[in-house]
């Protein structure tokens, strides 16, 4: 079944307080055609799911789509410092910090994979995150009888990802580390694949490269080349760092249309 | 920091008494504090042990390599990318968590595994941070202030909630070392104990019977000073030095790190 369709459509697919899974990691392969064109359409209240999220949740939390999100850690790594976007969001009790380590935030994906309702996960044994969040509590173990600290499961309606190649069928194939994001596409309801490159339907079939994600996982595919821009896609370029300057400059929202709106023609070009 | 000349009669202080590293005498105009830490981290690593580090770790990616490079050749380095034993071409100003970590390495076992591993107690030593640490070896990375209406929103603690507590040895550095950052309690407890060292400017902490005591003073520094920024009382039986890096892992630091990005958190 041929899913390919433009980015608007696409981003149309994800509704306002939709829970949202991201793919990549803090500055790598983050799916940034996905995540503008999110923000141009003003989604609101999106409950966001990252491991470690960087420029993608910090430029949800400026454009205000943003009601909760559930990560690990958020920020840009030591070059370009803290996300002052997601940091001020929190502070100001716009945005719902929700803090995992990044370990509860895959036991919590691995459990909606699984479709059971929770994760035992062994390490979250004495902090205050235990007591704060109502996505973790202590339950005793029925074998042992000891505590056993769980996570709630996290569900994603949607999940979106940037991969080098997909075919239009929406089988993905993710080049370079992985990170979390094939166990999003199996705790997802939908993905949305963008994708560098539209490989042939034959491609996967006839190389000993399989797809990562499975068509029938696929709700959407989006041609996107340089889709991950400014942030990092192995094999094909790294971050521009002049744009991730720009962004760190921008102070607030009229800022961010303006700089949405130099990206319209190459988000636009397919 | 006070200007001391070092490296004449220092003791080694090789705790573990594994082994007496040799060195050709370096003065303190030939290494930097960060210098000193790397080392010290990378010191902590024996041969054979599986090692992990996060993002934004450019110290602990240099000491990883800096330790298989010199004294454990066959110490196994583990990082989010999932590339097993990576011999980067070049490394990345910008982070810790990329494709180079990756490249030429010729396994693949990314972060989702590593932390299974450290839960089934196989991960020997893992590398983490934090802002705020206490005489109880509280670990704070989430919060200052309220929790839900917090005054400082931290990046998070990462991994650091579900590794401290599991991997053998968890060892935090820190870039900072003042009365903000080492306090009498923390505001916020991401997590626990478990503390094997933690590296700082200016000394090295180790967690006993529950506490966190005084491991060594670095050449550079002086215990005054390491009392003068530390809110809890400093406890040490003896008062040790941390052994300056020797020529020889001043060189391979340059090395694997020519750039000095293991100096930009400073």
């Amino acid at each position: 079944m041929n899913k390919l369709m433009p980015l608007t459509q696409a981003v149309e697919m994800i509704k306002d307080g939709d829970t949202v899974g991201i793919g990549g990691n803090v500055l790598h392969r983050a799916p940034m055609a996905l995540i503008r064109e999110i923000a141009r359409q003003g989604r609101k209240n999106l409950r966001i799911v990252k491991t470690a999220g960087a420029m993608d949740v910090d430029l949800l939390c400026l454009a205000e789509c943003v009601y909760s999100v559930d990560a690990g850690f958020i920020s840009y790594e030591t070059e370009y410092s803290l996300a002052g976007h997601y940091r001020k969001a929190v502070q100001n009790g716009i945005v719902k910090g929700n803090e995992h380590a990044c370990y509860t935030v895959i036991s919590a994906l691995r459990a909606a994979s699984a479709g059971i309702p929770f994760m035992p996960v062994k390490g979250l044994q004495i902090s205050d995150l235990i007591a704060v969040n109502d996505y973790f509590t202590k339950i005793k173990d029925p074998f042992s009888g000891e505590d056993v600290t769980v996570v709630k499961a996290i569900r994603p309606d949607v999940v979106i990802i940037h991969v080098q190649e997909a075919d239009i069928n929406g089988n993905a194939r993710i080049t370079g580390p992985k990170y979390d994001d094939i166990l999003l596409s199996r705790a997802a309801d939908k993905v949305i694949i963008s994708a560098e490159t539209i490989v042939p339907e034959t491609k996967f079939a006839f190389s000993s490269d399989k797809a990562d994600i499975p068509h029938f996982m696929t709700a959407a595919v989006v041609h996107a080349p340089k889709g991950a821009a400014p942030c990092s896609c192995p094999g094909k370029y790294d971050i521009d760092r002049s744009s991730l300057d720009e962004f760190k400059a921008i102070k607030d929202k009229d800022g961010l249309a303006s700089y949405l709106g130099r990206y319209m023609s190459a988000d636009y070009r397919r | 920091m006070p200007h001391i000349l070092v490296g004449i009669c220092l003791p080694i202080t090789e705790d573990k008494g594994e082994k007496t590293m040799s060195y050709k005498e370096l003065s303190a105009q030939d290494y930097r504090v960060c210098d000193i830490m790397v080392c010290a981290m990378a010191r902590l690593i024996k041969n054979g042990n599986t090692v992990f580090h996060g993002v934004s770790s450019h110290m602990p990616m240099t000491a990883v390599m800096l330790a298989k490079a010199l004294h454990a050749p066959d110490a196994v380095y583990l990082n989010i990318p999932g590339g097993v034993d990576p011999k980067p071409a070049a490394l990345q100003k910008y982070t810790s968590a990329g494709n180079e970590l990756l490249e030429r390495s010729s396994s693949y076992f990314p972060l989702a595994e590593v932390f299974d591993l450290s839960m089934r107690g196989k991960l020997d030593v893992a590398f983490l941070s934090g802002i705020q640490f206490d005489v109880n070896g509280n670990v704070n990375a989430s919060v200052i202030g309220d929790y839900h209406k917090p005054k400082v929103r931290m990046p998070g603690g990462a991994g650091s909630a579900v590794l401290i507590p599991t991997a053998k040895r968890a060892i935090i550095w820190r870039t900072k070392h003042d009365k903000r950052t080492f306090v009498n309690k923390v505001d916020f407890v991401t997590t626990k104990g478990n503390i094997d060292r933690i590296v700082t400017p200016l000394c090295v902490f180790k967690y006993e019977n529950g506490k966190l005591v005084l491991d060594t003073v670095h050449p550079t520094s002086s215990i005054e000073e390491v009392i003068e920024n530390t809110s809890f009382k400093v406890e040490y039986s003896k008062l040790e030095y941390t052994a300056p890096p020797t020529a020889a892992e001043m060189a391979m630091m340059k090395r694997i790190d020519p750039k000095d990005y293991r100096n930009i958190e400073f």
